[in-house]
Protein backbone atom coordinates (compact mmCIF):
# COMPACT_ATOMS: atom_id res chain seq x y z
CA UNK A 1 0.00 0.00 0.00
CA UNK A 2 1.12 3.22 -0.65
CA UNK A 3 2.19 6.32 1.56
CA UNK A 4 -0.82 8.28 0.43
CA UNK A 5 -3.43 5.55 -0.01
CA UNK A 6 -2.19 4.75 3.75
CA UNK A 7 -3.07 8.44 4.67
CA UNK A 8 -6.48 8.46 2.93
CA UNK A 9 -7.29 5.43 5.00
CA UNK A 10 -6.13 6.84 8.18
CA UNK A 11 -8.56 10.18 6.99
CA UNK A 12 -11.52 7.53 6.42
CA UNK A 13 -11.08 6.70 9.99
CA UNK A 14 -11.35 10.41 10.77
CA UNK A 15 -14.37 10.47 9.26
CA UNK A 16 -15.90 7.64 11.00
CA UNK A 17 -14.72 8.98 14.21
CA UNK A 18 -16.54 11.97 13.84
CA UNK A 19 -19.65 10.08 12.74
CA UNK A 20 -19.35 8.52 16.10
CA UNK A 21 -19.16 5.04 14.38
CA UNK A 22 -15.76 4.33 15.17
CA UNK A 23 -15.42 1.38 18.14
CA UNK A 24 -13.87 2.55 20.62
CA UNK A 25 -10.87 0.12 20.36
CA UNK A 26 -9.89 2.20 17.39
CA UNK A 27 -10.64 5.64 19.14
CA UNK A 28 -7.79 6.11 21.22
CA UNK A 29 -5.59 5.92 18.04
CA UNK A 30 -7.61 8.76 16.35
CA UNK A 31 -7.67 11.25 18.51
CA UNK A 32 -4.34 10.72 19.25
CA UNK A 33 -3.87 11.54 15.46
CA UNK A 34 -6.56 14.26 15.62
CA UNK A 35 -4.37 15.90 18.19
CA UNK A 36 -1.25 15.16 16.68
CA UNK A 37 -1.61 16.23 12.76
CA UNK A 38 -3.04 19.34 11.70
CA UNK A 39 -4.25 17.72 8.87
CA UNK A 40 -6.20 14.96 10.49
CA UNK A 41 -7.85 17.85 12.70
CA UNK A 42 -9.24 19.90 10.18
CA UNK A 43 -10.53 17.12 8.64
CA UNK A 44 -11.98 16.04 11.96
CA UNK A 45 -13.47 19.88 12.53
CA UNK A 46 -15.16 20.20 9.39
CA UNK A 47 -16.44 16.46 8.89
CA UNK A 48 -17.63 16.57 12.74
CA UNK A 49 -19.29 19.61 12.14
CA UNK A 50 -21.25 18.00 9.05
CA UNK A 51 -22.10 14.69 10.71
CA UNK A 52 -23.59 17.19 13.89
CA UNK A 53 -26.14 18.13 11.28
CA UNK A 54 -27.59 15.12 10.06
CA UNK A 55 -29.84 14.59 13.00
CA UNK A 56 -31.21 18.58 11.74
CA UNK A 57 -32.67 16.03 8.95
CA UNK A 58 -35.10 14.31 11.67
CA UNK A 59 -36.59 17.15 12.64
CA UNK A 60 -40.22 16.66 12.45
CA UNK A 61 -43.50 18.18 13.47
CA UNK A 62 -45.09 16.68 17.37
CA UNK A 63 -48.53 16.70 17.73
CA UNK A 64 -50.00 19.53 19.66
CA UNK A 65 -51.37 17.45 22.85
CA UNK A 66 -47.80 16.13 23.00
CA UNK A 67 -45.87 19.14 22.66
CA UNK A 68 -48.54 20.76 25.01
CA UNK A 69 -48.00 18.66 27.74
CA UNK A 70 -44.60 18.45 27.24
CA UNK A 71 -44.16 22.13 27.51
CA UNK A 72 -46.34 21.75 30.45
CA UNK A 73 -44.65 19.93 32.54
CA UNK A 74 -41.18 21.10 31.41
CA UNK A 75 -41.93 24.56 32.44
CA UNK A 76 -43.56 23.94 35.68
CA UNK A 77 -40.24 22.39 36.47
CA UNK A 78 -38.31 25.24 35.61
CA UNK A 79 -40.68 27.73 37.19
CA UNK A 80 -40.93 26.34 40.57
CA UNK A 81 -36.97 26.05 40.14
CA UNK A 82 -36.39 29.23 38.74
CA UNK A 83 -38.94 31.26 41.45
CA UNK A 84 -37.55 32.16 45.07
CA UNK A 85 -39.53 29.88 47.80
CA UNK A 86 -42.52 31.34 48.88
CA UNK A 87 -43.05 32.90 52.22
CA UNK A 88 -46.02 33.77 53.98
CA UNK A 89 -47.02 36.82 55.64
CA UNK A 90 -47.28 35.21 59.67
CA UNK A 91 -44.18 33.11 58.83
CA UNK A 92 -42.11 35.92 58.23
CA UNK A 93 -43.63 37.84 61.42
CA UNK A 94 -42.15 34.03 63.28
CA UNK A 95 -39.57 34.32 61.60
CA UNK A 96 -38.78 37.97 62.55
CA UNK A 97 -39.44 37.21 66.24
CA UNK A 98 -37.39 33.80 66.80
CA UNK A 99 -34.96 36.42 64.71
CA UNK A 100 -34.51 38.70 67.10
CA UNK A 101 -34.39 36.38 69.96
CA UNK A 102 -31.97 34.17 68.22
CA UNK A 103 -29.92 37.18 67.48
CA UNK A 104 -29.53 38.26 71.29
CA UNK A 105 -28.10 34.82 71.87
CA UNK A 106 -25.93 34.65 69.54
CA UNK A 107 -24.41 37.10 70.92
CA UNK A 108 -24.20 36.13 73.60
CA UNK A 109 -22.81 32.66 73.11
CA UNK A 110 -20.36 34.84 70.66
CA UNK A 111 -19.03 36.50 73.20
CA UNK A 112 -18.09 33.35 75.42
CA UNK A 113 -16.83 31.82 72.71
CA UNK A 114 -14.94 34.57 72.18
CA UNK A 115 -13.12 34.72 75.55
CA UNK A 116 -12.56 31.16 75.45
CA UNK A 117 -11.39 31.27 72.05
CA UNK A 118 -8.86 34.27 72.74
CA UNK A 119 -6.39 31.30 74.87
CA UNK A 120 -6.26 29.58 71.67
CA UNK A 121 -5.80 32.12 69.07
CA UNK A 122 -2.08 31.90 69.16
CA UNK A 123 -1.93 28.37 68.35
CA UNK A 124 -5.00 28.52 65.68
CA UNK A 125 -2.59 31.36 64.29
CA UNK A 126 -0.37 28.91 63.71
CA UNK A 127 -1.67 26.19 62.58
CA UNK A 128 -3.81 28.49 59.73
CA UNK A 129 -0.72 29.84 58.84
CA UNK A 130 0.96 26.50 58.40
CA UNK A 131 -2.49 25.33 55.83
CA UNK A 132 -1.79 28.73 53.96
CA UNK A 133 1.64 27.91 53.04
CA UNK A 134 0.35 23.96 52.36
CA UNK A 135 -1.86 25.20 50.19
CA UNK A 136 0.09 27.70 48.39
CA UNK A 137 2.81 25.05 48.05
CA UNK A 138 -0.22 22.90 45.80
CA UNK A 139 -1.18 26.01 43.82
CA UNK A 140 2.57 26.67 42.65
CA UNK A 141 2.74 22.81 41.70
CA UNK A 142 -1.23 23.25 40.04
CA UNK A 143 0.64 26.34 38.27
CA UNK A 144 3.45 24.67 37.51
CA UNK A 145 1.44 21.64 36.20
CA UNK A 146 -0.99 24.01 34.19
CA UNK A 147 1.81 25.55 32.29
CA UNK A 148 3.41 22.80 31.56
CA UNK A 149 0.25 21.51 30.07
CA UNK A 150 -0.33 24.17 27.78
CA UNK A 151 3.08 24.23 26.50
CA UNK A 152 2.76 20.45 25.94
CA UNK A 153 -0.56 21.15 23.90
CA UNK A 154 1.20 24.36 22.17
CA UNK A 155 3.75 21.60 20.68
CA UNK A 156 1.56 19.13 19.90
CA UNK A 157 -0.21 21.11 17.80
CA UNK A 158 1.67 23.50 16.11
CA UNK A 159 2.06 23.43 12.40
CA UNK A 160 6.26 23.43 12.39
CA UNK A 161 6.38 20.65 14.81
CA UNK A 162 7.52 16.87 13.42
CA UNK A 163 5.80 14.12 14.07
CA UNK A 164 6.73 10.59 13.31
CA UNK A 165 3.99 7.85 13.24
CA UNK A 166 5.02 4.59 15.21
CA UNK A 167 2.87 1.84 16.71
CA UNK A 168 0.29 3.30 18.98
CA UNK A 169 0.20 6.73 17.92
CA UNK A 170 3.23 8.99 17.04
CA UNK A 171 6.41 11.03 18.42
CA UNK A 172 6.23 14.76 18.30
CA UNK A 173 9.33 17.21 18.29
CA UNK A 174 9.29 20.89 18.53
CA UNK A 175 12.01 22.92 19.47
CA UNK A 176 13.91 21.13 22.09
CA UNK A 177 11.01 19.35 23.37
CA UNK A 178 9.65 15.67 22.62
CA UNK A 179 6.37 13.93 23.23
CA UNK A 180 5.34 10.78 22.79
CA UNK A 181 1.47 10.91 21.87
CA UNK A 182 0.11 6.88 21.83
CA UNK A 183 -3.38 5.72 22.03
CA UNK A 184 -4.58 2.40 22.91
CA UNK A 185 -1.66 1.15 24.25
CA UNK A 186 -2.32 -2.48 25.21
CA UNK A 187 -3.10 -2.99 28.95
CA UNK A 188 -0.18 -3.65 31.05
CA UNK A 189 0.00 -7.48 32.99
CA UNK A 190 0.39 -6.47 36.71
CA UNK A 191 3.65 -4.93 37.80
CA UNK A 192 4.51 -3.85 34.59
CA UNK A 193 4.96 0.20 33.31
CA UNK A 194 5.78 1.06 29.76
CA UNK A 195 9.24 2.50 29.90
CA UNK A 196 10.65 4.86 27.29
CA UNK A 197 14.18 4.71 26.19
CA UNK A 198 16.62 7.26 24.51
CA UNK A 199 19.43 6.94 21.98
CA UNK A 200 21.73 10.13 22.58
CA UNK A 201 23.32 11.01 19.33
CA UNK A 202 27.06 9.72 18.88
CA UNK A 203 26.17 7.00 21.58
CA UNK A 204 25.78 3.25 21.10
CA UNK A 205 23.29 2.25 23.87
CA UNK A 206 19.55 3.35 24.47
CA UNK A 207 19.20 4.79 27.91
CA UNK A 208 16.75 4.75 30.60
CA UNK A 209 14.20 7.45 30.43
CA UNK A 210 10.57 7.83 32.24
CA UNK A 211 8.28 5.42 33.23
CA UNK A 212 4.20 6.00 32.48
CA UNK A 213 1.05 3.92 32.47
CA UNK A 214 -1.95 4.24 30.07
CA UNK A 215 -4.34 6.80 30.30
CA UNK A 216 -7.93 5.97 31.11
CA UNK A 217 -9.08 7.77 28.29
CA UNK A 218 -7.44 6.15 25.35
CA UNK A 219 -4.69 8.77 24.89
CA UNK A 220 -1.48 8.74 26.66
CA UNK A 221 1.00 12.13 26.29
CA UNK A 222 4.14 11.55 27.77
CA UNK A 223 6.74 14.60 27.89
CA UNK A 224 10.62 13.21 27.63
CA UNK A 225 12.73 15.20 29.56
CA UNK A 226 15.61 14.87 27.40
CA UNK A 227 16.63 17.53 24.63
CA UNK A 228 15.52 17.09 21.40
CA UNK A 229 18.73 18.01 19.62
CA UNK A 230 20.69 15.28 21.58
CA UNK A 231 18.13 12.23 20.80
CA UNK A 232 18.59 10.44 17.42
CA UNK A 233 16.23 7.62 18.45
CA UNK A 234 13.08 7.17 21.24
CA UNK A 235 11.80 3.91 21.75
CA UNK A 236 9.58 2.27 24.48
CA UNK A 237 8.88 -1.11 25.53
CA UNK A 238 7.53 -3.21 28.84
CA UNK A 239 9.55 -3.24 31.84
CA UNK A 240 8.74 -4.10 35.69
CA UNK A 241 7.39 -1.23 37.75
CA UNK A 242 10.38 1.45 38.68
CA UNK A 243 11.68 0.85 35.05
CA UNK A 244 14.89 -0.82 34.24
CA UNK A 245 18.64 0.13 33.36
CA UNK A 246 18.34 -1.66 30.43
CA UNK A 247 15.38 -2.64 28.02
CA UNK A 248 14.33 -6.64 28.85
CA UNK A 249 11.52 -7.08 26.26
CA UNK A 250 11.09 -6.02 23.03
CA UNK A 251 10.12 -2.46 22.24
CA UNK A 252 7.08 -1.94 21.35
CA UNK A 253 8.40 0.91 18.61
CA UNK A 254 11.97 2.11 18.19
CA UNK A 255 11.79 5.54 16.29
CA UNK A 256 14.84 7.54 14.74
CA UNK A 257 14.74 11.06 14.90
CA UNK A 258 15.75 13.58 12.04
CA UNK B 1 -18.54 35.56 15.71
CA UNK B 2 -19.33 31.81 15.78
CA UNK B 3 -22.86 31.78 17.77
CA UNK B 4 -24.36 34.28 15.41
CA UNK B 5 -22.77 32.88 12.22
CA UNK B 6 -23.82 29.35 13.19
CA UNK B 7 -27.32 30.40 13.64
CA UNK B 8 -30.20 27.70 13.09
CA UNK B 9 -33.55 29.16 11.57
CA UNK B 10 -35.93 26.91 12.69
CA UNK B 11 -38.16 24.85 10.52
CA UNK B 12 -40.06 25.87 7.46
CA UNK B 13 -43.19 25.80 9.90
CA UNK B 14 -42.16 28.09 12.22
CA UNK B 15 -40.93 30.71 10.30
CA UNK B 16 -43.99 30.36 7.96
CA UNK B 17 -45.92 30.51 11.12
CA UNK B 18 -43.80 33.70 12.77
CA UNK B 19 -43.09 31.89 16.07
CA UNK B 20 -39.49 32.58 14.87
CA UNK B 21 -36.46 31.27 16.33
CA UNK B 22 -33.97 33.42 17.96
CA UNK B 23 -29.99 32.19 18.13
CA UNK B 24 -29.85 29.10 20.18
CA UNK B 25 -26.09 30.29 21.58
CA UNK B 26 -27.84 33.49 22.76
CA UNK B 27 -30.98 31.87 24.13
CA UNK B 28 -28.28 29.45 26.07
CA UNK B 29 -26.23 32.50 27.23
CA UNK B 30 -30.03 33.77 28.85
CA UNK B 31 -30.81 30.46 30.32
CA UNK B 32 -27.41 30.04 32.22
CA UNK B 33 -28.71 33.59 34.16
CA UNK B 34 -31.94 31.39 34.76
CA UNK B 35 -33.53 33.57 32.23
CA UNK B 36 -37.71 31.26 32.25
CA UNK B 37 -38.29 33.10 28.97
CA UNK B 38 -35.46 32.16 27.00
CA UNK B 39 -35.47 28.75 28.09
CA UNK B 40 -39.69 28.80 26.63
CA UNK B 41 -38.03 30.16 23.40
CA UNK B 42 -35.98 27.45 23.46
CA UNK B 43 -37.91 24.95 24.08
CA UNK B 44 -40.58 26.25 21.15
CA UNK B 45 -37.35 26.23 19.06
CA UNK B 46 -36.07 23.48 19.64
CA UNK B 47 -38.37 20.75 20.76
CA UNK B 48 -39.20 19.44 17.28
CA UNK B 49 -35.70 18.85 16.59
CA UNK B 50 -34.56 16.78 19.73
CA UNK B 51 -38.43 14.73 19.51
CA UNK B 52 -37.80 14.36 16.00
CA UNK B 53 -34.12 12.72 16.26
CA UNK B 54 -35.16 10.84 19.58
CA UNK B 55 -38.03 9.44 18.15
CA UNK B 56 -36.09 8.18 14.83
CA UNK B 57 -33.74 6.42 16.76
CA UNK B 58 -36.23 4.99 19.24
CA UNK B 59 -39.40 4.41 17.10
CA UNK B 60 -41.07 4.63 20.61
CA UNK B 61 -42.79 7.94 20.95
CA UNK B 62 -42.91 7.62 25.00
CA UNK B 63 -39.36 6.79 24.81
CA UNK B 64 -38.96 9.90 22.45
CA UNK B 65 -40.91 11.99 25.17
CA UNK B 66 -38.70 11.53 27.91
CA UNK B 67 -35.50 11.84 26.21
CA UNK B 68 -36.97 15.32 24.96
CA UNK B 69 -38.25 15.97 28.68
CA UNK B 70 -34.53 15.12 30.19
CA UNK B 71 -32.76 16.91 27.59
CA UNK B 72 -34.24 20.25 28.40
CA UNK B 73 -34.28 19.94 31.83
CA UNK B 74 -30.55 19.06 31.59
CA UNK B 75 -30.79 22.40 29.30
CA UNK B 76 -31.67 23.96 32.60
CA UNK B 77 -30.10 22.72 35.11
CA UNK B 78 -26.35 22.58 33.20
CA UNK B 79 -26.33 24.98 30.35
CA UNK B 80 -23.19 25.35 30.29
CA UNK B 81 -22.28 21.92 28.64
CA UNK B 82 -23.16 24.10 25.96
CA UNK B 83 -19.47 26.12 25.38
CA UNK B 84 -19.95 27.62 21.87
CA UNK B 85 -20.80 27.09 18.11
CA UNK B 86 -23.42 25.54 16.45
CA UNK B 87 -26.44 24.98 18.44
CA UNK B 88 -28.66 22.91 17.02
CA UNK B 89 -25.46 20.58 15.45
CA UNK B 90 -24.41 20.34 19.09
CA UNK B 91 -27.96 19.61 20.52
CA UNK B 92 -28.83 17.03 17.98
CA UNK B 93 -25.33 15.08 18.81
CA UNK B 94 -26.02 15.05 22.67
CA UNK B 95 -29.78 13.97 21.43
CA UNK B 96 -28.62 11.53 19.58
CA UNK B 97 -26.06 9.98 22.20
CA UNK B 98 -28.79 10.56 24.84
CA UNK B 99 -31.14 8.64 22.94
CA UNK B 100 -29.02 6.04 21.97
CA UNK B 101 -27.91 5.49 25.82
CA UNK B 102 -31.77 5.19 26.78
CA UNK B 103 -32.50 3.14 23.89
CA UNK B 104 -29.63 0.65 24.93
CA UNK B 105 -30.73 0.55 28.55
CA UNK B 106 -34.32 0.89 28.10
CA UNK B 107 -34.13 3.39 30.78
CA UNK B 108 -34.13 6.62 29.84
CA UNK B 109 -31.42 8.28 32.87
CA UNK B 110 -32.81 11.78 33.57
CA UNK B 111 -30.27 12.41 35.84
CA UNK B 112 -27.41 11.54 33.37
CA UNK B 113 -24.69 13.97 32.24
CA UNK B 114 -24.77 15.60 29.22
CA UNK B 115 -21.72 14.52 27.00
CA UNK B 116 -19.28 17.13 26.15
CA UNK B 117 -18.04 16.71 22.71
CA UNK B 118 -14.32 17.80 21.76
CA UNK B 119 -15.22 21.25 19.98
CA UNK B 120 -14.79 22.31 16.63
CA UNK B 121 -12.62 25.19 15.43
CA UNK B 122 -14.83 28.15 15.71
CA UNK B 123 -13.35 29.14 12.52
CA UNK B 124 -14.58 26.61 10.74
CA UNK B 125 -18.33 27.21 12.33
CA UNK B 126 -17.92 30.89 11.11
CA UNK B 127 -17.18 30.24 7.30
CA UNK B 128 -19.55 27.68 6.92
CA UNK B 129 -23.13 26.86 7.44
CA UNK B 130 -24.18 30.67 8.65
CA UNK B 131 -27.69 29.95 7.75
CA UNK B 132 -28.74 26.28 8.43
CA UNK B 133 -32.49 24.58 8.80
CA UNK B 134 -33.75 21.09 8.41
CA UNK B 135 -34.94 21.75 4.82
CA UNK B 136 -31.49 22.28 3.93
CA UNK B 137 -29.55 19.40 5.44
CA UNK B 138 -32.28 17.37 4.01
CA UNK B 139 -31.84 19.02 0.46
CA UNK B 140 -27.79 18.22 1.05
CA UNK B 141 -28.22 14.74 1.84
CA UNK B 142 -30.25 14.01 -1.02
CA UNK B 143 -28.02 15.05 -2.88
CA UNK B 144 -25.41 12.02 -1.36
CA UNK B 145 -26.20 8.57 -3.41
CA UNK B 146 -27.36 5.47 -1.41
CA UNK B 147 -24.26 4.37 -1.18
CA UNK B 148 -23.02 7.18 0.71
CA UNK B 149 -26.38 8.44 2.60
CA UNK B 150 -27.14 5.11 3.93
CA UNK B 151 -24.07 4.54 5.84
CA UNK B 152 -24.02 7.85 7.62
CA UNK B 153 -27.79 7.74 8.25
CA UNK B 154 -27.18 4.37 9.87
CA UNK B 155 -24.27 5.66 11.49
CA UNK B 156 -25.98 8.44 13.40
CA UNK B 157 -29.15 7.26 13.75
CA UNK B 158 -28.61 3.25 14.30
CA UNK B 159 -25.81 4.57 16.65
CA UNK B 160 -23.65 1.23 15.42
CA UNK B 161 -19.64 0.53 14.36
CA UNK B 162 -18.65 1.34 10.34
CA UNK B 163 -17.68 -2.76 11.15
CA UNK B 164 -21.87 -3.34 11.92
CA UNK B 165 -22.67 -0.80 8.95
CA UNK B 166 -20.78 -3.16 7.02
CA UNK B 167 -22.27 -6.26 8.74
CA UNK B 168 -25.67 -5.26 8.42
CA UNK B 169 -25.24 -4.29 4.65
CA UNK B 170 -22.74 -7.02 3.57
CA UNK B 171 -20.46 -4.19 1.80
CA UNK B 172 -16.15 -4.43 2.56
CA UNK B 173 -15.31 -2.22 5.54
CA UNK B 174 -12.99 -0.62 3.74
CA UNK B 175 -15.74 0.66 1.15
CA UNK B 176 -18.07 1.49 4.02
CA UNK B 177 -15.35 3.66 5.81
CA UNK B 178 -14.58 5.35 2.45
CA UNK B 179 -18.12 6.04 1.59
CA UNK B 180 -18.80 7.67 5.03
CA UNK B 181 -15.68 9.91 4.29
CA UNK B 182 -16.63 10.70 0.74
CA UNK B 183 -20.50 11.42 1.74
CA UNK B 184 -19.78 13.30 4.15
CA UNK B 185 -17.81 15.86 2.24
CA UNK B 186 -20.36 16.01 -0.21
CA UNK B 187 -22.57 16.74 2.19
CA UNK B 188 -20.87 19.13 3.32
CA UNK B 189 -20.06 21.16 0.08
CA UNK B 190 -23.98 20.78 -0.48
CA UNK B 191 -24.66 22.81 2.44
CA UNK B 192 -21.92 25.36 1.54
CA UNK B 193 -23.10 25.57 -1.58
CA UNK B 194 -26.93 25.94 -0.03
CA UNK B 195 -25.89 28.73 2.57
CA UNK B 196 -23.98 30.72 0.05
CA UNK B 197 -26.89 31.18 -2.29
Amino acid sequence: MSESTDREALLDLVAAYALGVLPSSEQGFVSALILTDPDARREYDELRATANLVGLSAEEPVDSARAARMKERLMAAVRSDASPRPTSASATRTSAMWGTTLAAAAAVVFALVSVIQNFGLRSDLHESQTRVATLQTRIDADRRTVERDRRMLTDLTASDAKRYTVAYGTVVTRGEHVYLALGSLPPLPPGKVYQAWTLARGAKAVAPSVTFTPSQNGLTLVPIPDDAGNVAAVAVSVEPQGGSRQPTTKPAFVQPLS
Amino acid sequence: MPSRAFRYRGSENERTNGVGVEDGARLMERVRARDVDAFEQLYDGYHRLVFGIALRIASDAALAEDVTQSIFLKLWSAPEAFREGNFAAWLSRVTRNRTLDAVRSRANRATGEIPVDLPAEASTDATVFARIDAQRVRGALSVLNDEQRTPIEMGFFAGITHEEIAQRTGIPLGTIKTRIRTGLRRMREALTEAVSR
